[in-house]
């Protein structure tokens, strides 16, 4: 065990730091994926494309993959490095993440070499993809999900309705699990296909979110006609792809979420100097037990990654994503209570701090719920890392 | 940045397990309860690690881990890990016995209010191990340090919920000795590297409680079914897991940032103190409750773990004082 990084290490970050701090257009540092969201018409705005490009064609878009796909191969703790630096300076890589994070790396592992070559322009931007999961009644049970696609020959004719498809109305196109054959036990007739947005037979209905803004949709799906070689993988084999690409959702995703955490952390001991809670034993210890447990998440978070780096499966992974969504809920709802009476005012007028918590708080909601609630986490951790029997 | 063990560490933490395992078991533990001398063979073997006390935080910690998974009683903790690095800073003779696990050395530093910090007063509480100890190297306001022989002092016991770790009370006002200055420095390097290592010690307990919890789940039928494949027992576990891993990981963070002397260091050992009270804490309530009645007999050696894990929480500071610690650091 040690502290230090290696020299090799730090000269990736040195190179990656002045490439951020020279490159990134203004708008990008400190962002806020909170609060500076933009409405409806624009949900990517055209400085955060430019800047994914930009990120792409210089190598530093993911790390870890070759230079054609917006890489430089480094290695997992470089990877590391690169996702502390960007929430370091929260400077967004994307606020899309469907394609690069998703699409392009499962893609890359179940794809045929005609679909491969959709990879760069989903990790680039220049392809917004939407992941066509849930259904109106399959959440948490994925597996029961029940748009049916018919094979014809040469063809799919796809049936049914999706729900929450995040960037849906922007998408041009849609990573989609269907029902091909529905005699099967319900993991074995899901396939997963690649559906042009604009194929005729498609509706998106824009949804809001509980902060008043539609970045998800429903999506129906009426006759839509869809060519055989867009199936990926094989045919009825979609339930493996949904296994890898969770997990590809969800590998670097703490980073962020603890730097969050910190940084909010920080943000209540000044919202406690301001409103006067700085003196108050009960304030002071409440932010502090948010301090430990965004501390020692990190540290747990490192951990997991260097195992991962040395090629173990890293279950610790699989306790971050629980663990960060539950802390956000907590921390905003501590900035709250330090806002008193006035925190569930949005008026303006009554200081620019109103508002601020309530919404965060509100927002702070769909990480328990979106890519795996808590509970599904646990019983991941229950059975999977922990080996207690399925009932 | 590296979590994972040397095979140095790997090794000295399996050799230190099979010790663990053959020498130090519940019997032994029940035994001490009334005999002291029980643990004297127990003691030859841990002597032989004396050497960690002032060795890498980070070795020590792998060691202590092994030691709490098995409430091992015994001074260790209080010569080589307490008392050793004191003895080391002010240079003094007795170093080299007490880390070479000759001489035994307990340190006195709480005052009337239990705080572990220096302070003028004359009677210590917390004295640990006392009755086994050739030195009492005595912590005061300076901050500064004397080194007294044990029958110089009269220790009194003080009744304790864990009977694997006497405590004791002693007068230390009348007994005239050298004193050594102690830097600030020194003091806060010798606190942060107690926080961290009582932590490891706490977190091996804690994973004793959380083990036996764990595979009592998948052994106890109810309702013709394993007690662990209702989602109610499925997720207190995992909660527990969590705790229990982000107690280790956070002290092996602060074990690194105690041997790199780094910025963080202070925050670190209380992060790591907090979250291993935490974790100690769950895995005690939690885990008795996973047990059900059997749990709570005196026959079963869970209570054995959650004495040592309740009286660990509370030595050296309890949880809720690390976290005013931080308060502290973080408003300042
Ligand atoms: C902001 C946001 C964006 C999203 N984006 C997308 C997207 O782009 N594409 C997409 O396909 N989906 C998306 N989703 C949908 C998301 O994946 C689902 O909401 C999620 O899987 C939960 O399903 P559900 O909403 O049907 O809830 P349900 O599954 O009905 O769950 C309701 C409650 O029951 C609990 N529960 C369910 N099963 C169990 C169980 N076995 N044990 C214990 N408790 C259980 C849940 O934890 C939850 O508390 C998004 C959701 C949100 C909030």
């Amino acid at each position: 065990m040690q502290l230090a990084w290696s020299a090799q290490d730090e000269a990736f970050r040195a190179e990656l730091a002045t490439f951020l701090d020279t490159e990134a257009p203004p708008e990008a540092h400190g962002y806020d994926f909170g609060e500076s969201r933009p409405d409806e018409a624009s949900i990517i705005p055209d400085w955060l494309r430019a800047w994914q490009a930009k990120l792409f064609d210089n190598g530093w878009m993911i790390p870890a993959y070759p230079p054609e796909l917006g890489g430089r191969n480094s290695t997992p703790i470089q990877t590391l490095i690169y996702l502390e630096e960007l929430s370091k300076r929260r400077i967004p890589r994307a606020t899309h993440f469907p394609g690069y994070a998703i699409v392009a790396p499962s893609l890359l592992e179940f794809g045929n070499d005609e679909q491969k070559k959709l990879v760069p322009a989903a990790i680039r931007g220049d392809t917004i993809w939407c992941i066509g999961m849930s259904e109106p009644n399959a959440g948490s049970d994925l597996a029961g999900l029940q748009t049916r696609a018919q094979l014809f020959d040469d063809h799919f004719v796809v049936n049914g309705q999706k729900v929450w498809t995040s960037y849906a109305m922007i998408a041009s196109k849609c990573f989609c699990y269907v029902r091909t054959d529905p005699s099967a036990p319900k993991h074995r007739g899901i396939s997963l296909l690649i559906i042009d947005m604009d194929t005729p037979g498609i509706d998106v209905r824009p949804l809001r979110h509980i902060n008043g803004k539609a970045d998800f949709a429903e999506v129906f799906f009426t006759d839509v006609e869809v060519p055989r070689e867009n199936l990926v993988g094989e045919l009825n084999g979609g339930w493996m792809i949904t296994q890898g690409s969770l997990a590809h959702e969800r590998a670097g995703l703490w980073v962020d979420s603890v730097s969050r955490l910190e940084q909010t952390v920080f943000a209540l001991v000044d919202l406690a100097k301001r409103t006067g809670h700085d003196l108050d034993p009960v304030a002071r210890r409440r932010i502090a037990e948010k301090y430990e447990l965004a501390a020692s998440l990190r540290a747990l978070g490192y951990k997991g990654f260097a195992s991962f780096a040395q090629g173990s499966s890293a279950p610790e992974h699989s306790y971050m994503k629980m663990a960060t969504s539950e802390a956000g809920k907590a921390v905003f709802e501590l900035g709250m209570e330090l806002c008193g009476p006035f925190a569930a005012v949005t008026d303006p007028e009554l200081g620019d701090e109103n508002g601020r918590w309530v919404n965060m708080f509100f927002m702070s909601f769909a990480n328990t719920i979106a890519g795996g609630s808590s509970e599904i986490q646990r019983n991941i951790i229950a059975q999977r890392i922990l080996g207690l029997p399925r009932k | 940045m590296d979590f994972t063990f040397t095979p140095d560490q790997e090794l000295l933490r399996e050799t230190a397990r099979a010790m663990f395992a053959k020498e130090c078991p519940t019997t032994l533990l029940r035994e001490h309860m009334t005999d002291r001398s029980a643990i004297v063979p127990l003691r030859k073997h841990v002597r032989e690690f004396a050497g960690l006390g002032t060795g890498a935080a980070s070795d020590l910690c792998v060691f202590l881990e092994e030691m709490g998974y098995v409430a091992a009683p015994g001074p260790f903790f209080a010569s080589a890990v307490l008392a050793g690095p004191l003895l080391e800073a002010i240079r003094h003779p007795q170093l080299e016995p007490v880390i070479s696990g000759e001489a035994v050395a307990t340190v006195a530093i709480a005052g009337n209010s239990g705080e572990w910090i220096p302070n003028a007063e004359t009677v210590k509480y917390f004295v640990l191990d006392a009755d086994l100890a050739d030195w009492i190297v005595i912590l005061e306001s300076g901050p500064s340090v004397r080194v007294v022989p044990r029958d110089r002092v009269d220790p009194v016991p003080i009744r304790t919920v864990d009977s694997t770790r006497p405590v004791f009370r002693i007068d230390v006002g009348d007994v005239e000795s050298e004193s050594f200055e102690l830097s600030a420095d020194a003091w806060e390097a010798w606190r942060d590297r107690a926080h961290t290592v009582i932590a490891a010690e706490m977190v091996g307990t804690a994973r004793r409680l959380f083990d036996m919890a764990l595979e009592y789940a998948k052994e106890r039928k109810q309702f013709d079914v394993p007690i662990g494949s209702f989602q109610a027992i499925q997720h207190k576990l995992a909660d527990l897991a969590l705790a229990l891993e982000r107690a280790t990981a956070a002290v092996q963070y602060a074990s690194m940032t105690v041997d790199a002397a780094d910025a963080d260091r202070t925050r670190a050992a209380h992060v790591a103190k907090a979250a291993a009270g935490d974790a100690a804490r769950r895995c005690s309530k939690d885990g008795i409750q996973i047990h059900g009645g059997i749990g709570y007999t005196w026959e079963h050696d869970l209570h054995l773990f959650i004495r040592r894990a309740t009286a660990s929480e509370y030595l050296l500071g309890p949880t809720s004082w690390h976290h005013d610690r931080l308060a502290d650091l973080l408003f300042s």
